[in-house]
């Protein structure tokens, strides 16, 4: 399975490589290959990582491999054995900024590669995503993080916002590897934002995010939802 | 998609090209070669996840079969 996060500078950011455990004995990876990406789709560097450890610092991993300073795509490519595990866990991030009032966040790692093995036979279009945001006066600022993981094709984005009854189309085209942060305007002649949509011909790396709009603390970090089953 | 004059990557064999159908390139580049594209059992090959999509299109074009799911 291939998933992916974004590592930005600042914080504490710590993968979960293995969630599940059960009483008798640890699960472990086959394999995992974790690479990382520029906003342009450069590799950066395919740090080595232990399979067999339970928790990657992505701060750690990102400081001693590479002088990046703006955000990372982490990519992470794990490999199962089915007779362990009959279906292919997610991983899961623990992500705080320190010393941040915000509180911490917790969230699956979105799995863009491999997340429906063919024995479980799922055939849910997942490629259309939507995020309904609270109700009530937003104290954030929002976007959406996006990336490609495709090995030779680049892809159209297209990023839906609905204020009221009015809904703006924003598109992004992202060639492999690359990822981009887009803006959602948390108004529209005097509209709250309410929901985002997210389309493409495949699936692609999304979070939704939220920044306080006084510290710019992230205070979300999230996976969208698919909507067509 | 592909700016004018640039080299189209070449997909390698042994890439694992479908992460749900485990089907690599190799698979992929023999099967259409001798017509035996989709092979029996990888009939879902870009249909689960559907993150491989744009890629087996790709690939399917660059091997000579027509470029449909």
């Amino acid at each position: 399975m291939l998933s992916a996060t974004f590592y930005e500078r600042g914080y504490d950011h710590q993968v979960e490589i293995i969630h599940q455990h059960d009483a008798e004995a640890r699960r472990r990876l086959e394999s995992l290959q974790v690479s990382l990406y520029d906003r342009d789709g450069a590799l950066l560097a395919t740090p080595r990582v232990d399979p067999a450890g339970d928790i990657v610092d992505l701060g750690a991993l990102v400081r001693d491999s590479t002088d990046a300073r703006e955000r990372v795509m982490v990519v992470f490519d794990a490999r199962y054995d089915e007779a362990i595990f009959p279906y292919r866990p997610h991983h899961y991030a623990y992500l705080h900024r320190p010393r941040s009032p915000a509180p911490p966040l917790y969230y699956a790692i979105n799995a863009v590669l491999g997340g429906v093995p063919d024995r479980v036979g799922a055939t849910h279009i997942n490629n259309f995503e939507t995020y309904v945001f609270r109700r009530g006066p937003f104290d954030a600022r929002y976007s959406v993080v996006l990336g490609c993981l495709a090995r030779f094709v680049p892809v159209q984005v297209q990023i839906f916002t609905y204020y009221g009854a009015k809904r703006i189309a924003q598109e992004v085209t992202l060639p492999p590897k690359c990822h981009r942060e887009v803006d959602l305007a948390p108004e529209h002649e005097s509209e709250r934002l309410i929901r985002v949509e997210i389309k493409a011909l495949f699936r692609i790396v999304s979070y939704v995010v939220g920044r306080r709009a006084d510290t710019g603390d992230l205070m979300l970090f999230d996976h969208l939802f698919t909507y067509v089953k | 998609m592909t700016p004018a004059g640039s080299v189209q990557p070449e997909p390698q064999d042994e890439l694992l090209l479908c992460y749900c159908t485990m089907v690599t390139v190799g698979e992929l580049r023999s099967a259409c070669g001798s017509g035996r594209w989709p092979l029996p059992g990888k009939e879902n090959t870009g249909k689960l996840c559907t993150g491989c999509v744009g890629d087996l299109l790709y690939c399917l074009a660059r091997f000579g079969v027509s470029a449909s799911l």
